[in-house]
């Protein structure tokens, strides 16, 4: 396996002065391809914001992020930095952030217009990754006429339409029941292990657990465990 | 089987479309808001057209390359005297081929019915036809040969009392009588022209018969112009020499910029532009701040803000698009019935063309509020 991403002794600070607020505080740790990482924390504990570095979104306060070994610029413009997350990164909400006015496959494709992708091959790309996760008959369908599960599906069809080496999913599994959390999940989890994406995923949620090839753990902005599960199958 | 239009079209076009079909009460409050715009700046810009072609009209419509005017002459409706040997004096200038009178006087109408309108006689020379009413629906021109005989613009003959041809009136208390109708010879001044020989037209008005108005003058094949003007101005001295052109364009910047009636039409065309600008600029705010969360996520998914920009730009264009669409029907309606008016609203090809230029830009600076909110807009919050 080899690090798509690397923090190096990362801090993010909020705010000066008396108001200051640290989130972050001196993260190093690399995130591997084909394995799906859980990202475990009390509330507050600096998990969005370690999300939020990984996926070029914000830039830290001192440390260096390296991604595919060479580092990124302290001082990244936003465009860079938006073209890096455009290039590289899927992100995957909490609440889909699906766009309401658009189709299923309309959502997907959008992903891919905003690479550029040809017109003309758009909507035979949407359907075909709908297919794959099991929505080729939700394909015509809006937003409000899906499931909470299809939408996250929806929602990660849409992430990996521009192909990224990275998928951050943040609490992905929070708004859907048991079953289909866990179904999500799984699906999560083969992303990382068949197509060789390094998967992100920020949690509260026990059932999402047993699918994670390596677990970390932060308290108070710091990085405090580092484990790989055993488990025979999932 | 036929593809849907969402996949032939663009992620940015699909979004505006979709932006604004999906929140339709405001979608048809925008498309109204540039349809009145439209309509406003329509229809003032073509009554300014109108106008510009109404105080020229007279000029536009002879064959003259130069027109000589008493010196001091601003628009072809006012204008001093001048002695008929400037016409000799004219036509001794090479390359002058020849000069024609035209007579421009206001005189008094006395309708059969007893009341009396303010006109402006125009005299001009038959034989060459310099100066002739156009438009003629009903009647001869060669008729105006008799003593009385007078041409007037339906569109005046109820303001002058006339129902019918041969109807006799009186012209400063000389008698006249209608050989024939015009139609669309509108004047700016509200004194209809009424059209007579030179001859005819000096005795309505108290000229004396080697005294005119205006020479027009034809130029030689192959003269040169402006040497010919410069001559003539040298020769002639104390008039003004003018080519047709000119003397057109200086009939309406009389009226329309030193009277200041152009002005009051350009300001209210500005008010209805500046109306369009903040309908169209709130009501796509409005919507921009509802999608707040779409935008951000588009920006979280790593599009630039020049694609964000198109959405917002784009729906600008498709607003007007309908606005400027329905806008140009109200106008082209009022347009048609001003055909029957003595006031024309003009609305030549090129016109609409500025129109739909200028409905693009007040809604692309409408835009601009949107823009500047979606540029600022933090990725991060898609996290909250």
């Amino acid at each position: 396996m080899s690090a798509v991403l690397a923090l190096e002794q990362i801090g993010v600070v909020y705010g000066q002065g008396a108001t200051a607020f640290t989130a972050l505080q001196d993260i190093s740790l690399e995130i591997e391809a084909g394995e799906m990482t859980l990202l475990l924390g009390p509330s507050g504990s600096g998990k969005t914001s370690l999300l939020q570095i990984m996926g070029c979104l914000l830039r830290p306060t001192r440390g260096r992020v390296h991604l595919f070994g060479n580092p990124l610029a302290s001082g990244l413009a936003v465009e860079a930095m938006a073209a890096l997350r455009l290039a590289h990164v899927g992100f995957v909400f909490q609440h889909y952030n699906l766009f309401p006015t658009l189709k299923a496959w309309e959502n997907v494709a959008i992903a891919l217009d905003i690479k550029a992708v040809p017109r003309s091959s758009q909507r035979q790309l949407a359907l075909a990754l709908l297919e794959r996760l099991g929505l080729g008959d939700r394909a015509e369908h809006y937003p409000s006429e899906l499931s909470g599960g299809q939408k996250q599906r929806v929602a990660i069809a849409r992430a990996l339409a521009g192909k990224p080496r990275i998928l951050l999913a943040d609490e992905p599994t929070a708004a859907l029941d048991g079953k289909t959390g866990q179904s999500v999940a799984a699906t999560l989890h083969g992303l990382a292990r068949d197509e060789g994406v390094a998967v992100v995923v920020v949690s509260h949620d026990p059932r999402v657990e047993p699918f994670g090839d390596r677990v970390l753990h932060l308290e108070d902005g710091r990085l405090v465990g580092d484990r790989r599960p055993q488990r025979s199958s999932v | 089987m036929t593809e849907p239009y969402a996949a032939r079209v663009s992620g940015t076009s699909l979004l505006a479309w979709r932006n604004l079909s999906h929140d339709r009460a405001r979608f048809v409050v925008t498309l109204v808001g540039v349809l009145f715009a439209v309509l406003l700046m329509g229809v003032e810009l073509g009554l300014l057209l109108g106008f510009a072609r109404t105080t020229s009209g007279l000029v536009d419509h002879t064959a003259a390359d130069l027109w000589i005017t008493p010196a001091g002459t601003t628009n072809v409706d006012i204008a001093g005297r001048l002695d008929e040997r400037r016409r000799f004096e004219a036509l001794a200038v090479p390359g002058v081929a020849s000069v024609d009178m035209l007579m421009m006087q206001f005189a008094f109408w006395r309708k059969p019915d007893g009341g009396t309108e303010s006109v402006s006689m125009v005299g001009f020379n038959l034989a060459s036809g310099q100066g002739r009413p156009w438009n003629l629906v009903e009647g001869r021109v060669e008729d105006l040969q008799q003593d009385d005989a007078v041409i007037i613009d339906q569109l005046y003959a109820g303001k002058l009392g006339v129902t019918a041809l041969g109807q006799t009136v009186e012209i400063n208390n000389h008698r006249a009588r209608v050989v024939g109708f015009t139609q669309g010879i509108r004047t700016f001044t509200q004194s209809p022209y009424v059209f007579a020989t030179h001859r005819n037209a000096q005795r309505f008005t108290f000229f004396r018969p080697d005294q005119t108005t205006y020479l027009l003058v034809r130029l030689q094949a192959g003269a040169d112009a402006a040497g010919v003007r410069a001559a003539l101005q040298a020769r002639l001295g104390r008039v003004d020499v003018w080519f047709a052109a000119d003397f057109a364009r200086a009939a309406q910047r009389y009226w329309l910029i030193t009277t200041g009636a152009g002005s009051a039409l350009l300001l209210a065309a500005l008010l209805g532009l500046v109306v369009g600008i903040v309908i169209v600029g709130q009501t796509l705010y409005a919507t921009t701040v509802d999608r707040l969360p779409e935008y951000a996520t588009l920006r979280a998914m790593g599009a630039p803000n020049r694609y964000l920009h198109r959405v917002i730009l784009k729906q600008a264009a498709i607003s007007a698009v309908f606005g400027f669409s329905g806008g140009m029907l109200l106008v082209a309606l009022v347009v048609a019935a001003s055909a029957g008016s003595t006031v024309a609203v003009a609305m030549p090809l090129g016109l609409v063309g500025v129109l739909a230029l200028l409905t693009l830009c007040m809604c692309a600076l409408g835009a601009l509020v949107s823009i500047r909110r979606i540029t600022r807009i933090d990725p991060t919050s898609v996290f909250q």
